[in-house]
């Protein structure tokens, strides 16, 4: 424990003459679940698009598992790739290929395993993902939000990661469906020992689940830790995205 | 690796089966082909004591060959493993047994499938029933509220299909024209028939090769654009984001598209005209040594107008299929990446059947009602 898989060191940004980032720094620690906050606009969707290596920043080092992304060759970034699985914020499925075949092609492609053995693992995360094994025969575009979502999770964690990255994973899910996905990575990162990174805006996301918030503001980190340590900064936009919440708890 | 490599034995220990496990049982490390111990079936104790790693896919592996050894996992119980490993195996052992009864999609039977082409053919006449109607109708609208017309984009449109054709058509109707001249100087001066070139050329082009060729080029370039274009739109809920606005996708997107394509097409098929007779004016001075002045006379002596009324009145004909089918298969495709694509083949193939047909159906009217 205590070992960082996530280390992000200076980071500057620029997109179309704006400057996004201006020096962010943070770390994660493995089996940590943590979310990266901010209003619009800070910049937290670029930052998950440099980390996972497809944005490049304009200065700064990224690294996973103590391994520069951006100065690692071709073999190590692949290598890099095959520990880590991402869930896009409308899961990005394939359409051309059934949620069984989604979750079965990354096996294909990176292990040496027999068609039959991919397709009986990618039916393991099909229900690990909380879906019914039935809905493995189905096309994407056939699915609900909330299924998207899970065959989503289900094709991240083909190749079973150490590390996990989120892009706002309850955004589009009805409150019911957004706390059991909840639940669910919660009860993954748990058992599988998973290290997760998530963006979100979702404030019972980050009090259900999550061990450490890191804030973004005006191009920097502006704060990290608990919710309760949080609601100790002084930062216009951090009291009003807790307010709400905090009369509703302490009426 | 070596060390690390996933292994398991089968021992007895106190009367008890023991299935001790070793090293790195996780997907990076697992052999391609699962080597099947023999386990003697009953009750089962695995020993984790010397496992360095286990993920779900390990896990799935050494389930999966007990349940093959006819072993019931009931009867599996674990000790000394690590407790991430512990966590692991359960939930694996937990959620295995529901990933069973899937089965892969069977092919069905000669029955089946016709009857769901049946069914399909059915719902495909009366969809194109349903969009004429609505095309007809909002086209008569247009009469009561002429301010509704989209101008703006009728001009867009006329210039992606009208004037940036041009190029391409004049240049492969020249090239059609120079071919055709040419095979037929080849057989004309056999028969010191050279000038006769000029009628061949004259009714080949007008008739048949300039409206026809045209068709089929715009079907290629702005149908299926416009297939494209609206089944983009339709993934991104921009068609529904229009009746919502009280905007008819009728009135603002399918009419201004096949207006464009009724006026350009004529046009377009002029252009060819002209560039066809140039060709086969090129070839006949080149190959037959016909003069420019020679052709022009005998051009103006044997040319109807009436061949090339024919092929120009065919294009609009032509266009307005293009258009409908264009923008019908565009409006349904489905919410996703892979139907835009099959919809826009089918775009181009549903034109150039239709295109072919019709001129097929055009010549046997024609030749009928002797003209």
């Amino acid at each position: 424990m205590g070992e960082p898989v996530i280390e992000v060191e200076d980071i500057v940004t620029r997109l179309g003459g704006a400057l996004i980032h201006d020096g962010v720094n943070l770390r994660v620690q493995r089996g940590e679940v943590t979310a990266l906050i901010g209003g619009s606009g800070t910049g937290k969707s670029v930052l998950l698009k440099e980390i996972i290596g497809l944005l490049k920043p304009q200065a700064g080092t990224i690294r996973l598992f103590g391994e520069d992304v951006w100065n690692a060759s071709e073999s190590g970034l692949m290598a890099l790739r095959r520990r880590f699985g991402v869930l896009f914020q409308d899961g990005a499925l394939f359409s051309s290929l059934n949620v069984e075949q989604n979750v079965a092609l990354p096996l294909m492609e990176h292990t040496r395993l027999p068609p039959d053995e991919c397709h009986e693992l990618a039916r393991l995360k099909i229900v690990l993902s909380g879906l019914p094994i039935s809905a493995g025969l189905k096309m994407p575009s056939e699915l609900s939000g909330g299924m998207r979502k899970r065959a989503a999770l289900a094709r991240a964690l083909a190749l079973d990661p150490e590390l996990l990255f989120l892009d706002e994973p309850t955004s589009g899910l009805d409150p019911i469906s957004a706390r059991a996905f909840d639940r669910l990575i919660r009860l993954l990162s748990d058992s599988l020992g998973l290290t997760v990174f998530l963006v979100t805006h979702d404030l019972d996301t980050l009090l259900a689940m999550v061990d450490r918030i890191i804030v973004l503001a005006h191009g920097k980190v502006l704060g990290q830790g608990t919710v309760e340590d949080l609601r100790k900064i002084d930062d216009p936009w951090l009291r009003d995205y807790f307010s709400a919440r905090y009369s509703e708890e302490h009426a | 690796m070596g060390m690390a490599d996933p292994s398991l034995e089968v021992v007895k220990q106190a009367g008890q089966n023991v299935l001790r496990l070793s090293g790195h049982w996780t997907l990076a490390h697992l052999p391609s082909v699962a080597v099947l111990p023999s386990i003697p079936v009953g009750p089962l104790m695995v020993d984790g004591s010397d496992l360095t790693g286990l993920d779900p896919s390990g896990a799935h592996r050494l389930i999966a060959m007990l349940r093959q050894s006819g072993i019931r996992m009931e009867n599996v119980q674990t000790r000394a493993m690590p407790s991430k490993a512990a966590q692991v195996w359960a939930l694996v052992a937990d959620r295995v047994r529901l990933t069973e009864g899937a089965e892969s999609a069977r092919p069905q039977g000669l029955l089946y499938q016709i009857g769901l082409g049946t069914a399909e053919s059915w719902q495909h006449f009366m969809g194109v029933t349903n969009f004429i109607g609505r095309v007809v109708t909002e086209w008569l609208g247009l009469f009561r509220r002429p301010g509704a017309f989209r101008l703006k984009e009728f001009t867009a449109q006329m210039e992606g299909v009208f004037v940036y054709a041009i190029p391409i058509v004049f240049a492969m109707i020249f090239l059609l024209g120079v071919v055709f001249a040419y095979l037929l100087g080849v057989q004309a001066q056999k028969f010191g028939a050279n000038i006769f070139v000029v009628d061949g050329v004259a009714a080949a082009i007008l008739r048949e090769i300039s409206p026809v060729i045209v068709a089929i080029l715009i079907a290629g370039r702005s149908g299926a654009a416009m297939t494209a274009q609206l089944g983009t739109m339709k993934v991104n809920e921009e068609i529904d984001a229009l009746s919502v606005l009280g905007l008819s996708p009728y009135v603002v997107l399918v009419l201004p598209r096949i207006l464009a394509l009724l006026l350009a097409m004529p046009l377009l098929v002029f252009v060819g005209d002209v560039a066809g007779l140039l060709g086969g004016m090129l070839v006949a001075n080149a190959q037959l040594g016909i003069e420019y002045s020679q052709f022009w006379d005998r051009l103006d002596s044997v040319l109807k107008m009436k061949t090339l009324l024919i092929g120009l009145g065919k294009a609009p004909v032509f266009a307005v299929f293009i258009g409908l089918i264009a923008c019908r298969m565009g409006l349904t495709v489905s919410r996703d990446a892979r139907s835009v694509g099959v919809n826009t083949t089918s775009t181009v193939v549903q034109s150039i059947v239709a295109v072919i047909v019709l001129n097929a159906l055009f010549a046997v009217a024609f030749s009928d009602i002797g003209i």
